[in-house]
């Protein structure tokens, strides 16, 4: 397209959806270079070269698509590449595009918005009412969904109907009573707390909704005194009795739709999803382990028992496996070893006096011997 | 030659076809310009990105592939254009977000709720058929809003598409929308889809008479009834299951249960023969104003093989790319994994865990996502564009002189843009 020969192009006024057949020349007016459109039955149309604006992301390589100005209504196609060329060799603004403050303003309350209502949401809302919610559930329901949990887990460690894990040594029972008699003592349980030892040899212990508590054979083996075990007996009662799998539960059923939701489905989005919520959850898991930590140091002081013990067992815990620190505390479920340790003995009320210890040695000797 | 039009169903309409006699103007036929390259570079340009920015920048990846799609399609030669543009998606996200953060969270929480408290604790089938049925009610929860959602991603697509300078526009009437589509959804499960027909007629029907080129309004026309040729597969499907299973029943025969997995596959090809014959068929029927008419005649069979050859080979490319990486990842963790072996070292002890291993799992992990991105890469180019090419050739538009009379219409401004489909994952396939 130069003065000569005047290219050949379609222009659309943005008024009607009549196709105008046009020729197009690059002219001085006014000491502005403009593109002259003209067809046959319109007095002509004068775009300033400056003000152009270039259509993108075409599936004609050919050609060029133009607007006026970027909020232009009208459109010129120029067909002929050596047109489009000239036209890319001379409009300085074809690529330029403003976004209008107002747009910003609205992205930044927008952003806050979403961002505050799903804060809001995740640690506000949703633990406050699946706290209320999870005290709502009738006991025996919650029972019953312990039971259906607690045959899951049984199963998933190897137990089967003939193979029942559940250790049944009648001296090792009656040692496990007394000991869960006295960590109880005069607290208030709302459930018929049930305690049994699996053989298992896993250094754990695990509570399920509605008062079932199972300690590992594993756990008897490692710990080093009776006071131990009671100081763990004492914390899977904090489960219990605060409600931790009910809340979990609702919890994290509220949290995943809305993180789904926030990722979207983008290559990887599942991962982000998943990591995420990993994170939360062990977010909330923390809490409710120092929780039941914290009811476990009150038993064992109503128990008149030294809580410092409980710190010993975190320490042999800590030797066994390796304790777990910085990254890794926060994606396990667990706070770190060390500070669960310190927490207890910062807790203990019995220090360097006499107390009565929670089973005599025959008794201890005999819930060790559960299992055999 | 004329017998050949009476006989089949897709034959092409010509000048001389009885039904355009009356049009002044030769049809005008809709031409697809896009290409497998450009495309390609396109898309995976815009993956990566999104991938690289955690997902963020998916709302300018769809709009730029639109905007591509879009111009494209050229109708007698004169591209489409799609004007949206990332930031205002990325903003009615937002603010959709911002809505549906609170409703969804507590939604689901009651939900668990009452399904823990209703929790019966046996495990014989009536207590799973309770946890199934409540697992299932959190999706029933959300259909109102899906519907909703995609009612208003249509009316915002529609609002960003101009042709010919000219913009396209729907009404908003959302609501209206949910509570037909959730009646003729429950109609057509009721019936076990013998209603699917009257669904599909009367829906379309409601969005088409609600949507405008320029000045003009769209009108759907003709009978739910017309509609009933299109379940010709789905019958046989069907047949294919019910009678060779009664046989089964009365005579113990087990052979003839081969022809129930025939069935079964067959519903896959009735699904397509459906949604592309009762396209055709409510195509034919639909006017813009008084005179402007439309013409289509797309394929079944080349709709189905196109995406089961095309989904194949989409798969096929992105396998290759994630066994490209796994060899690689291999040889890095591969050499340091022998090297331990033969120093009859503990494999996991993290101290003897090298710098190669850690490379080795990074590389593995990419590999991983770097597939996810190639298949949907390669799906754009395999199976979307080459069904949108063959809708768009198989499209004629009667009468196109009187699209000339078209005025423009004003903007819809639309804020939330489709933020609600985007955040509830329901947006269109492109």
């Amino acid at each position: 397209m130069d003065m000569n020969a005047p290219a050949e192009g379609k222009y659309f006024d943005g008024k009607s959806a009549r196709q105008l057949p046009v020729t197009v020349t690059l002219e001085t007016r006014h000491n502005t270079s403009v593109l002259v459109i003209q067809s046959d039955n319109t007095s002509e149309e004068i775009w300033p070269l400056a003000e152009l604006r270039e259509v993108r992301e075409q599936a004609r390589a050919e050609g060029i698509v133009l607007s006026l100005g970027q909020d232009g209504i009208a459109r010129l196609i120029l067909l002929e590449a050596n047109a489009a060329q000239i036209v890319r060799d001379n409009a300085p603004n074809l690529g330029k595009v403003v976004v209008k403050k107002s747009k910003w303003r609205q992205l930044v309350v927008w952003s806050t918005g979403a961002v505050a209502s799903v804060v809001v949401i995740m640690f506000v809302i949703l633990p406050a009412l699946s706290n209320q919610l999870a005290t709502m559930i009738p006991i025996e329901r919650e029972v019953a969904l312990g039971d259906v949990s607690m045959n899951q887990i049984h199963r998933f460690l190897g137990g089967s109907d003939e193979n029942d894990l559940a250790c049944e040594n009648p001296e090792g029972l009656l040692a496990l009573q007394k000991m869960t008699k006295r960590m109880v003592g005069t607290t208030e349980i709302p459930y018929d707390l049930k305690v049994q030892v699996f053989d298992h040899e896993m250094i754990n212990a695990f509570a399920v909704p509605g008062g079932q508590v199972v300690l590992f054979e594993g756990l008897l083996d490692a710990a080093r005194s009776p006071e131990e075990v009671a100081g763990v007996l004492g914390h899977e009662i904090g489960h219990v009795v605060n409600r931790d799998p009910m809340r979990l539960t609702l919890r994290s059923a509220g949290s995943v739709g809305i993180l789904g939701m926030v990722f979207g489905d983008f290559a990887g989005g599942f991962m982000a999803l998943a990591l995420t919520e990993k994170l939360i959850s062990a977010q909330y898991a923390q809490g409710a382990e120092s929780g039941a930590d914290e009811f476990a140091h009150q038993l064992m002081a109503d128990a008149n028992l030294p809580s410092a013990s409980f710190a010993m067992f975190f320490r042999t815990l800590k030797e066994e496996h390796g304790g777990q620190t910085g990254l890794m505390s926060h994606l396990a479920s667990h706070p770190n070893l060390d500070g669960r340790a310190a927490a207890a003995v910062a807790a203990d009320v019995i220090g360097e006096q006499a107390y009565e210890p929670v089973l005599t040695p025959q008794e201890w000797r005999a819930l060790r011997n559960i299992c055999k | 030659m004329s017998s050949d039009f009476s006989n089949d169903p897709f034959a092409r309409l010509t000048q001389e076809d009885t039904r355009v006699a009356t049009a002044a103007s030769p049809p005008m036929d809709l031409q697809y310009r896009g290409e497998q390259g450009p495309l390609f570079w396109l898309a995976l340009k815009t993956a990566i990105l999104t991938l690289i920015t955690l997902g963020f920048y998916r709302f300018w990846a769809k709009t730029r592939i639109r905007k591509y799609f879009w111009s494209a399609t050229a109708p007698g030669g004169d591209p489409m254009e799609y004007t949206g543009n990332g930031l205002e998606k990325l903003l009615g996200f937002l603010i959709a977000v911002a809505f549906l953060a609170i409703y969804l969270g507590l939604f689901q929480v009651i939900l668990s709720f009452v399904g823990l408290s209703i929790f019966s604790g046996g495990e014989g089938p009536e207590a799973q058929a309770m946890q199934i049925l409540f697992s299932q009610a959190t999706l029933l929860a959300v259909i109102p809003f899906i519907f909703y959602a995609q009612y208003r991603a249509r009316r915002y697509i529609l609002s960003r598409t101009r042709w010919r300078g000219v913009r396209f526009g729907v009404d908003a009437a959302a609501w209206g929308y949910v509570w037909r589509a959730i009646g003729h959804s429950i109609l057509t499960i009721v019936t076990l889809g013998l209603l699917l027909p009257r669904q599909t007629f009367w829906l379309e029907k409601y969005r088409i008479d609600r949507t405008w080129y320029g000045n003009t309004k769209f009108v759907q026309g003709g009978k739910w009834t017309s509609l009933y040729p299109a379940m010709k597969h789905y019958f046989i499907a069907a047949g294919l299951i019910l009678v060779p299973g009664a046989l089964v029943l009365m005579s113990e025969q087990y052979v003839v249960l081969i022809f129930v997995f025939v069935g079964v596959a067959w519903f896959y090809y009735a699904f397509a023969y459906y949604a592309v014959v009762s396209f055709q068929i409510l195509g034919d029927q639909k006017k813009l104003g008084e005179k402007v008419g439309f013409v289509t005649a797309p394929r079944a069979a080349k709709v189905f093989w196109t995406y089961v050859l095309g989904a194949l080979l989409a798969s096929t490319c992105a396998g290759l790319v994630f066994s490209a990486f796994s060899i690689v990842a291999s040889n890095f963790m591969g050499l340091t994994t022998l090297d331990l072996l033969s120093q009859g070292e503990q494999l996991f002890d993290p101290e003897n865990i090298s710098v190669g291993f850690y490379i080795g799992i990074g590389i593995f992990v990419l590999g991983y996502l770097a597939m996810l991105l190639s298949y949907g890469v390669f799906g754009m180019i395999f199976v979307s564009q080459p069904v949108l090419e063959h809708y768009v050739q198989e499209t004629q538009i009667l009468n196109p002189e009187a699209l000339d009379d078209i005025q423009q219409r004003s903007r819809d401004e639309m804020v939330e843009a489709e933020g609600f489909a985007d955040a509830l994952d329901v947006g269109a396939a492109i």
